[in-house]
């Protein structure tokens, strides 16, 4: 059980939570969201000490860097999304934080347990256990903001059940050809029409978790009508798991007929880019934007892993990695601009806002701009930033396969991102305020953004200690 | 000799370092001032950029007159890519470095009355961005120079963005895109290369060291070339200039003229001809036939602007002009030339942005018609803009004169130094080098003459005549802060159109080593000889 110590620590610590609920009086259920961002934060500080290495179930799980890279990533980002919203949710759903939190831990949980699925039966139970309380999360708002989440919420629902559905067919395909559910009885089939059917229903399923083009349309809507510290979750903790996801199936299990499913990967990519990019630029709603910006985001990650190495993989790790504080500090700065404005009652609601939210950002608090900027750059892939190192690694990933024309298609396209980023710190920074109130940002939040901005800074001017760790981890997937 | 411990410290101090990130200390430091405390802002980022000036300084003293690059710094940066974090300089870019850091104060201090809100984040920005531009002159790593070269695009946009007139917003947007468009294309450029290294390195010594075929090399100068076309900019890539130089504030115009113009005129000097010879050979007679045209269109363009600042800003394309032609003329005396006129229009045209800011400030206009008859009213005023100009057009004692004779010498003496093959057919005859490189430089000289035309007639017209205006009666002449960054410019101005050779000094080791040894295989490239040869081969390879 050693390879499993985090895991096990984290389904403890998620069942303490479920308890404590039961014994809690109301007015202290602020406390169970406090214990769980504190269990993450533990097992993120364990994970540098345990060893956690070797394999359980008779090796249909193994430990190691690669899915000790994954672990603490989502340790990471559940902290970082819980704490930013450990505020917010004590207001909006008093009575139901315990919920909440255990429904996160729980996501996490199959997260953490994900990479190293060796098996696929085990795969696609930590998948689901993953993305089943996301469903519930994102109507946690169904019954005050209206429609929106409980659109957000059914659409995430149908999309994801659909998806499942489509990646269950598949591999019913793929385990039935070979006989066996373990990975390494799948790695020696021969290629047939039947196996290509079962790889494509795979790369559909997995594309829809991911957000990919052409099966990136719930994202939109779910990432507007959710709440903003959820979406900040959402957008990036699950992108790192069907990466993961991808990695073990595909790069792992099937390594051998890379020559069919590289092509449809890279296809997949220079749509995505496009789609993302060119639907981001129209969108008047901030939300929107930055769902189809991290549609975009996914063609970037996709390009490294359709460089088909180990070193594109690594690269495309060290991408998600630095995803994960960029998006979920610019979603929580989102949520903070909105927190604050929400006490006016003239406020447009959560779902409704639109660019000019951030008009005067930097007069109202410039520190919050200043982060907003910077998460913003990130993205763009503008150096001293993270976000520049990672668009660079896996431009270098994939020149490296002779994918240069998406390397120049990506450049290219990261120059029209840039144009509806710039449209974001435009208003921060160049336009006057509509309020005139300064900003108030809760501690915990104001934490959370400060820990996102030490990250992405950071690993900007000092990019090796993250970029060696995603190296190992690659090598350690296979 | 022994030397002392102290100037064993000394000898391995890290210097550029120190000039390098002093600005962005500064700016961290400024964070914590108060935002409301403008004078000590103000104070502080004044002081700073100062203290970089004088560490620049002593750069200067421990410049030596070798070939190669000095103070060198190398450290592991992602030693797991070879990426590395390596500083040096050498005559080419040392005095880019130096009007870097002399300009920056000037900018600085001239925006005490035109800049009045947000003190704090102009100061921070213009500090940021003396850090990117020296970066990026002193970087001998392709991706730290990328990663320097990108860095400058944010603080510009601000100052442009935030601090600039009324169509700021779309000014600066198109700043931006402009110069990222260009700069993504170069950076699958320094991929490329970076890739080509074994072991993986994107130290400049060991990109340099990669055979490229001819090809490549065209592919690639069309990657990198773009990149600095843009920012030069050069005809027909230069209409973000008149643009963001309208709207940018006086100091922005000032660092924008001053030194970002000509980082892409030094990324030619320092990677594109390095890297790329023979494709520079190749590309010459379009590049240096954009130049001209360049240096006629922005001269005539800038002939009938009717808004001062407009005027000079297309006379920037025209001045970049000649820059780009005493560069691929490839001889000694041009690329001096391309070299000392990079710091005399820095000085120049900063000192002209200065001019109209300081007439904006007094009656925030700068239609030309506004004004007439100024010199009766403001004498000092009058005079130093007097000497601006004359060292714009080139006048002789000004620094103007020595850059553009310097650079047009360059362009005759390679016309005329090469071959005359009077047996060619015509049509081959017009199009050999000696011709058309003829042609080039004697319409540039006739450039020089539109360059008097249009800066004298503007002058003539805000400063002479009747004074139409009766609010032009009651300017004030230059206040002692306005003097004190206007002096050191005119000093400069005569101080290089008299002694040149204080500048040329520093660069002729540089130079020669740079012509030496990539002369002959551009020249190779471009002249007819070869050209005529590779087809014979051709023709021999087809049988």
């Amino acid at each position: 059980m050693r390879p499993l110590a985090l895991d096990l620590g984290l389904a403890a610590g998620a069942g303490l939570v479920l308890v404590a609920d039961l014994f809690t009086a109301p007015q202290q259920k602020r406390l169970l969201g406090q214990l769980s961002v504190a269990i993450l934060v533990l097992l993120f500080v364990a994970s540098f000490f345990l060893d956690t290495t070797g394999a359980a179930f008779s090796g249909a799980y193994v430990g190691g860097p690669w899915v000790l890279f994954f672990k603490r990533a989502a340790l990471a980002a559940g902290a970082l999304a819980l704490l930013g919203g450990l505020e917010h949710v004590a207001e909006r759903w008093p009575h139901r934080q315990g919920e909440y939190a255990l429904m996160v831990l729980s996501s996490v949980l199959g997260m953490t347990l994900l990479p190293g699925a060796r098996d696929l039966i085990f795969l696609i139970v930590a998948f689901e256990l993953m993305g089943v309380p996301l469903y519930v999360l994102a109507t946690f708002g169904k019954d005050d903001s209206g429609r929106h989440s409980a659109e957000a919420g059914l659409k995430l629902y149908v999309v994801g059940a659909a998806s499942t559905a489509i990646t269950l067919f598949g591999l019913s395909l793929v385990v039935g050809l070979a006989g066996t559910t373990r990975l390494a009885g799948i790695a020696t089939l021969p290629l047939s029409p039947l196996l290509g059917v079962g790889m494509m229903l795979l790369v559909a399923g997995m594309g829809f978790k991911l957000g990919v083009a052409p099966f990136h349309m719930w994202v939109p809507d779910t990432y507007q009508g959710a709440s903003t510290p959820f979406v900040s979750f959402l957008s990036v903790a699950p992108k790192a798991s069907g990466l993961a996801a991808l990695v073990v199936v595909f790069s792992v299990g099937l390594s051998a007929h890379r020559a069919t499913w590289l092509p449809v990967l890279v296809t997949l990519s220079a749509l995505t880019l496009l789609v993302g990019n060119l639907l981001a630029i129209p969108q008047p709603n901030v939300k929107r934007l930055l769902a189809f910006s991290g549609v975009a985001q996914m063609g970037y990650l996709l390009m490294g892993l359709a460089a088909g190495t180990t070193e594109g993989i690594g690269m495309t790790l060290f991408y998600a990695a630095t995803y994960i504080p960029t998006n979920l500090g610019v979603f929580l700065v989102v949520h903070a601009v909105t927190r604050a404005d929400s006490v006016d009652p003239k406020d447009e609601g959560d779902a409704e806002r639109t660019v000019s939210t951030f008009d005067g950002l930097a007069r109202r608090s410039p520190w919050l701009a200043m982060a907003f900027l910077l998460f913003l750059l990130s993205l763009a892939g503008i150096p001293f930033v993270a976000g520049f190192w990672a668009q660079l690694y896996v431009f270098m990933a994939a020149w490296k396969v002779g994918l240069g024309w998406l390397v120049v298609l990506g450049a290219v396209l990261a120059t029209v991102a840039l144009y509806y980023y710039l449209g974001l710190a435009r208003a921060a920074y160049v336009n006057p305020p509509k309020r005139s109130s300064g900003l108030a940002v809760d501690p915990a939040l104001a934490f959370a953004i400060v820990v996102c901005l030490l990250a992405v800074v950071l690993i900007g001017v000092w990019p090796r200690p993250l970029l060696d760790a995603a190296m190992r981890a690659a090598a350690a997937a296979f | 000799m022994s030397a002392s411990p102290f100037a064993e410290t000394m000898a391995s101090f890290p210097l550029l370092s120190l000039v390098t990130f002093l600005p962005v200390a500064g700016a961290l430091l400024l964070l914590l001032v108060p935002g409301t405390n403008e004078r000590a802002i103000r104070g502080t980022g004044l002081f700073i950029s100062l203290v970089a000036f004088i560490a620049s300084v002593f750069v200067w003293r421990r410049f030596a007159d070798v070939t190669g690059f000095q103070l060198v710094e190398r450290h592991a940066w992602i030693p797991s890519l070879g990426i590395g974090y390596t500083l040096g300089i050498d005559g080419i870019s040392f005095l880019l470095v130096m009007l870097t850091t002399f300009i920056t104060p000037i900018a600085l201090l001239s925006s005490t009355h035109a800049i009045e809100h947000r003190v704090k984040e102009f100061t921070i920005s213009v500090l940021l961005l003396e850090t990117a531009m020296l970066g990026a002159l002193v970087s001998l790593d392709l991706v730290l120079f990328y990663v320097f070269w990108e860095a400058m695009l944010i603080p510009m946009y601000l100052l442009i963005g935030v601090w600039g007139g009324k169509e700021r917003i779309y000014a600066t947007t198109k700043f931006f895109l402009y110069t990222m468009l260009g700069s993504v294309l170069m950076l699958v450029g320094v991929l490329y290369l970076y890739l080509r290294t074994n072991p993986a390195s994107a130290a400049f010594a060991d990109v340099l060291e990669i055979p490229l075929t001819r090809t490549e090399q065209l592919w690639l100068f069309a990657a990198f070339g773009l990149a600095f076309a843009i920012k030069v900019p050069l005809f027909p890539f230069h209409t973000w200039l008149p643009d963001a130089h309208t709207e940018a504030p006086t100091a922005g115009s000032v660092i924008l003229a001053g030194v970002l113009l000509k980082m892409g005129t030094y990324g030619f000097l320092r990677f594109a001809f390095p890297l790329f010879p023979e494709a520079v050979g190749v590309y010459s007679v379009p590049m240096m036939a954009l130049a001209v045209i360049g240096i006629i269109y922005g001269a005539m363009t800038a002939y009938a602007q009717t808004d001062v600042k407009k005027l000079v800003a297309y006379s920037s394309v025209s001045h970049m002009g000649y820059i780009v032609l005493g560069m691929f003329a490839l001889t000694k005396a041009g690329i001096e030339g391309a070299m000392l006129q990079m710091l005399n229009h820095g000085i120049s045209t900063g000192a002209l942005f200065l001019c109209v800011g300081v007439l904006y400030e007094r009656r925030h206009t700068r239609e030309i018609s506004e004004y007439g008859g100024l010199a009766k009213v403001v004498p000092v005023f009058a005079t130093i803009f007097m000497i601006v100009t004359f060292s714009s057009i080139g006048l002789p004692g000004t620094n103007g004169f020595v850059g553009e004779f310097l650079i047009l010498t360059g362009t005759f003496e390679e016309a005329l130094s090469s071959h005359l093959d009077a047996t060619l057919a015509w049509k081959d005859f017009l199009l050999s080098w000696r011709v058309v490189t003829t042609v080039f430089a004697t319409i540039a000289t006739l450039g020089v003459v539109l360059g008097a035309v249009y800066m004298l007639s503007m002058f003539r017209r805000v400063m002479f005549g009747e004074i139409k205006n009766p609010k032009n009666l009651t300017l004030k002449d230059l206040s002692p802060r306005e003097l004190l960054y206007l002096v050191p410019m005119v000093v400069l101005i005569f101080l290089i159109g008299f002694f040149p050779n204080v500048l040329l000094n520093k660069m002729h080791r540089s130079v020669d080593a740079f012509v030496d040894h990539y002369r002959p295989a551009i020249v190779k490239a471009r002249s007819p000889e070869t050209v005529a040869a590779r087809e014979g081969a051709r023709a021999v390879e087809a049988r």
